[in-house]
């Protein structure tokens, strides 16, 4: 068995990308090693990166392909011979190149064919073809261009290592010649090193002050952590954003404490949060209650900070940030939320959707109505709706852009405004992604209704609808947002279907447009499918096909309802049967919409049992369905199977007299309407081996 | 170290890349945001000719300004540009030399290279590159210039920026940029803060915002009057004040949404074309710098 160690010496790779390439390199190199021999639990993977390297080790290699024969395929059997049976040029050539003779031809076919013995490639050969292949075959995200520009990677690309058993192998990427020297770590141990092996490898890059393996990198950060913040009676934030790019950011797993001015501690925590995560990659430390202490943890790439330059160089920057933070708090809070709807009306939202003062208006009376029809006290929306937009006039939002709504929040909450106001406010972009929390009351959730139905009505009246992977005004999230706040069941449950948010939303942007109301329903609908096929649902594709045929954008939760009934009853024993009626009363009676029966008409004893019995159960099932039983209505249809089959049997429906065919149809539509606001089960895919006893 | 000014700063980093190669340029002497705008770079980094340049650029952005008062922000601040044109495969040790060469032990110190693009819409340029970090705080930022002026680039130039006064006050161990030392006893704020208290006050409040609509009509339709004629470099200089005009009136909150998008395209459209034609005047006079650099 052998072994093979690469690695690619770059120029600083972002950090957001390398988890990405990572797990692409592992796929072809899992196809490699099936290329060169079976996959087996021994062969080894390992893919790891630091900021500018990329390296990898395979480990129980085959050393070569197992010997194999081959069929080889020729020329057409047609033109092998000419018409007086003589081997043509184009056989004579085939053998001669495959170095076979005519009596090796085999005779079935209608080709050529000889069978030739294949020397197994040698595990090395392969690997150097492929893995220049692998590396510089990678797709990153942004791409660029260095020195002359012939070549287009993420970074420029200074020296690789190839390996295969302790001798090098020779490979060429992007013009770079391989060999068995790296340098270490950039400040630390520059010189260049000269590897045998991987394990040589590791030792020789430790002692260059180079950890490797990125899950080592993070653990070393991990515990570090602890222990500065032990050191101030605190705890770090637990923050997986930071750790994903700390891991990534330096090949030494340093980490420094460091202060900001206690003083600033009196900012809004949520500036001060933002801050130091989002804009210095600092993790806040917290005290035992939890609360924000002034002191930070900073990465370094180094294994110490012996002079305290880091630390003062990252207390300096913060200060300095939150020296701006403290001057814009400071000014905003001279001008109430109230007194800024007037700025609103300079804030242009969309230059054909007028400005923020108009989308204010529109998002009060979109609260309005949606309170009216789900009959809530409007009030606090009311107020929250009014004052949600005014921090995008504050200094604060213009710098921390991404604090939008928070900092109307805290502003409301700091003038004194009801918890259910300010809150609303704070909250009113929520839920950002499909793991976002919903806002944490009623107001808070009518008001985020309200304002991302009128963006979406806005931009899909002016033609602004995304199209591809293009959603500039990240409209698709809006959507999705929507229906996640309206399939919530909690105490926020908000009782209004999309059908009546649309509707809202087009009379107050004065759209008149149909097809603005087409083109949203085809879009919300496609969120509801995608999010209802989500882990928290989990329902099948065909489920939700399904009971959305029967509707869907009056209520949400009603369709969750429906979905679940059916999934419910396609698990019981009955529900082939069910499907197959439904089925044939479809097909039978395509086209034809009456339900209206004369019994005088009605010939068979069967067919009048069905009928009277329909008569019976199709009221019941009706009742069911009112009072949002839909598994029991379900099955109530599912008892009449037996008597449907025997009408299937005994009857004939297409027959010449009309009177009598438009009856029985009639009848048939009866009993398969019953269930039509449910779902349409013949929407359901079923595999039929698995209703066999 | 501790004796460090604004200018022995200078002095240092002229010294290093001249020492390397670099021509020193001199500032361009017209209002710009940054130094990639000064012909050196932003016309220089257009077609095959090799350049290798350094110079420190005045860089104006009104809406910085905060009238003297912050200690961190200027409305008028000093970049140190470096150009180097192919980009060498060691142009980051060369960086780091040169802080090296300002007297910083870099073992001593946290140096990160952290990805940040750079992209300007008005110059229609766009390049891939990091801001370095100095023990936490950015000092540097680096490009590999992809794209100027709508033109794809080859051979690609790498750009470094120093912001003299942020590193100066870190070196130096000051908390606010009025209290460092320029050079030769005399102090930055003493010197400049008068500047900064009456450049915020005019571009914030009094600039004639009508005048410099008309202003910057004038200045395109001298910059196309120039296209027309075929002087580019005239062309350019007038589409520099057409940006710095757009910058006024961004400062002055003179410029709607609209407006903004609208200006932007005014002023890239004049820079577009200005790259198509310096390329094109470059390539008529036979490319002259690919025949001296290599009699050098």
């Amino acid at each position: 068995m052998s072994e093979y160690f690469f690695e690619l010496l770059t120029e600083e790779i972002p950090a957001s990308m390398l988890d990405g390439a990572l797990a692409s390199i592992h796929t072809s190199l899992e196809k490699t090693i099936l290329e060169i021999g079976t996959f087996t639990p021994a062969a080894g993977i390992k893919v790891t990166a630091t900021p500018r390297r990329i390296l990898f080790f395979l480990s129980n290699v085959p050393e070569k392909q197992a010997d194999h024969v081959d069929t080889v395929k020729g020329p057409p059997k047609k033109a092998a011979w000419d018409a007086e049976g003589r081997p043509t040029k184009a056989l004579e050539g085939f053998l001669k190149k495959n170095n076979v003779s005519i009596d090796d031809v085999l005779a079935e076919g209608d080709y050529v064919q000889v069978k030739r013995n294949v020397t197994g490639r040698a595990a090395k050969d392969i690997l150097a073809e492929r893995v220049p292949q692998i590396i510089e075959g990678l797709r990153w995200p942004k791409m660029m261009r260095w020195g002359a520009g012939e070549y287009s990677y993420i970074r420029p690309i200074h020296s690789v290592v190839s390996v295969f058993d302790g001798t090098h192998l020779p490979i060429r990427i992007f013009g770079v010649e391989s060999g068995t020297k790296t340098v270490g770590h950039r400040t630390l141990a520059p010189d260049w090193i000269n590897v045998t092996s991987y394990g040589d490898y590791q030792t020789k890059l430790e002692l260059a002050r180079v950890v490797i393996d990125v899950v080592r990198r993070r653990h070393v950060m991990a515990e570090r952590a602890l222990v500065l913040a032990k050191q101030v009676d605190g705890t770090p934030s637990d923050d997986a954003t930071i750790w994903a790019q700390w891991q990534y950011l330096t090949e030494y797993p340093g980490l420094v404490r460091a202060e900001f001015r206690d003083d600033y501690l009196a900012l809004p925590e949520e500036v001060l949060v933002t801050v130091m995560r989002v804009h210095q990659k600092q993790l806040p430390i917290r005290d035992a209650k939890g609360r924000l202490s002034n002191s930070f943890i900073a990465v370094l790439d180094n294994e110490a900070d012996p002079d305290g330059n880091a630390a003062y160089g990252n207390s300096f920057v913060t200060n300095a940030r939150f020296a701006d933070a403290k001057f814009f708090y400071d000014v905003d809070r001279k001008t109430p939320l109230a007194d800024r709807i007037d700025q609103l009306s300079h804030l242009q939202f969309h230059e054909k959707l007028g400005n923020y003062a108009d989308k204010t208006l529109r998002i009060e009376n979109i609260v309005s109505d949606i309170c009216g029809a789900a009959t809530y006290e409007s009030m606090e929306s009311r107020k929250a709706a009014h004052l949600c937009k005014t921090d995008l006039v504050t200094e604060m939002v213009k710098e921390f852009t991404e604090l939008q709504g928070k900092v109307g929040g805290i502003y409301a909450c700091e003038e004194g405004l009801p918890e259910n106001v300010w809150q609303a406010i704070y909250d009113h972009y929520l839920p950002a992604n499909l793991d976002d929390a919903l806002p944490r009351g009623l107001p808070g959730a009518v008001v985020s209704l309200a304002d991302k139905i009128d963006t979406l009505v806005g931009f899909f009246s002016v033609g602004a609808k995304p199209t591809g992977s293009k959603d500039p005004f990240a409209l698709r999230r809006a959507a999705q947002g929507i229906v996640q706040i309206l399939l919530n069941r909690d105490k926020r449950e908000v009782k209004v279907g999309i059908e009546h948010l649309i509707a809202f939303g087009m009379k107050w942007h004065n759209v008149t447009d149909e097809s603005v109301r087409t083109d949203l329903r085809a879009f919300f609908a496609e969120r509801v499918r995608t999010l209802l096929e989500t882990s928290a649902y989990n329902f099948a594709y065909d489920e939700i096909a399904a009971a959305m045929e029967s509707g869907w954008s009056r209520s949400l939760t009603d369709l969750v309802n429906r979905i679940g009934a059916v999934k419910t009853l396609r698990d019981e024993a009955n529900f082939l049967s069910i499907l197959d009626s439904a089925k044939r009363i479809a097909n039978i009676t395509a086209g034809h919409d009456s339900v209206s029966v004369d019994p005088s008409k009605l010939e068979h004893e069967t067919e009048r049992r069905l009928n009277s019995l329909a008569d019976l159960v199709v009221d019941q099932i009706a009742e069911l369905i009112r009072n949002h039983h839909y598994l029991d209505a379900l099955r109530s249809f599912a008892a009449l199977a037996p008597e449907l089959e025997a009408f299937f049997d005994d009857v004939m429906v297409n027959v010449d007299d009309e009177t009598v065919r438009r009856n029985r149809m009639s009848l048939l539509r009866k009993v398969g309407n019953s269930v039509s606001s449910i779902a349409d089960v013949t929407k359901i895919v079923v595999d039929r081996r698995e209703y066999r006893e | 170290m501790s004796r460090l000014s604004f200018q022995s700063l200078i002095l240092t980093l002229q010294k290093f890349w001249a020492d390397r190669g670099c021509m020193l340029e001199t500032p361009l002497d017209l209002e710009v945001g940054a130094g990639t705008m000064h012909p050196s770079t932003f016309l220089r980094v257009l077609g095959p000719e090799p350049w290798k340049a350094g110079y420190v650029q005045p860089s104006r952005r009104p809406a910085d300004g905060r009238y003297g008062d912050n200690p961190f922000r200027l409305g008028k601040h000093y970049q140190f540009q470096v150009i180097l044109k192919p980009s060498p495969l060691d142009v980051q040790e060369l960086y780091l030399d040169s802080l090296r060469a300002i007297g910083l032990d870099l073992t001593r110190h946290d140096i990160r290279f952290e990805e940040d693009n750079w992209e300007s819409p008005t110059l229609g340029a766009w390049g891939v590159g990091w801001q370095i970090l100095l023990d936490g705080m950015e000092i540097t930022q680096f490009t590999y210039f992809q794209q100027a002026g709508g033109i794809d680039l080859a051979p690609i130039s790498a750009e470094i920026t120093y912001g003299l006064e942020r590193l100066t006050m870190f070196l130096s161990r000051q908390s606010s940029v009025f209290d460092i030392e320029w050079g030769g006893g005399f102090g930055y704020g003493p010197v400049r803060q008068q500047d900064e208290r009456e450049f915020s006050t005019y571009y914030f409040e009094k600039a004639d915002i009508g005048l410099h609509w008309k202003l910057l009509d004038a200045y395109e339709g001298e910059a196309r009057h120039c296209l027309d004629e075929k002087l580019v470099l005239p062309a350019y200089e007038w589409t520099l004040k057409c940006s710095h005009m757009f910058n006024t009136l961004d400062a002055r909150g003179a410029v709607s949404v609209t407006e903004r998008v609208a200006v932007i395209k005014r002023v890239r459209d004049l820079a577009v074309r200005c790259a198509a034609q310096y390329l094109e005047s470059r390539e008529a006079l036979g490319f002259p710098l690919l025949q001296q650099v290599s009699n050098v």
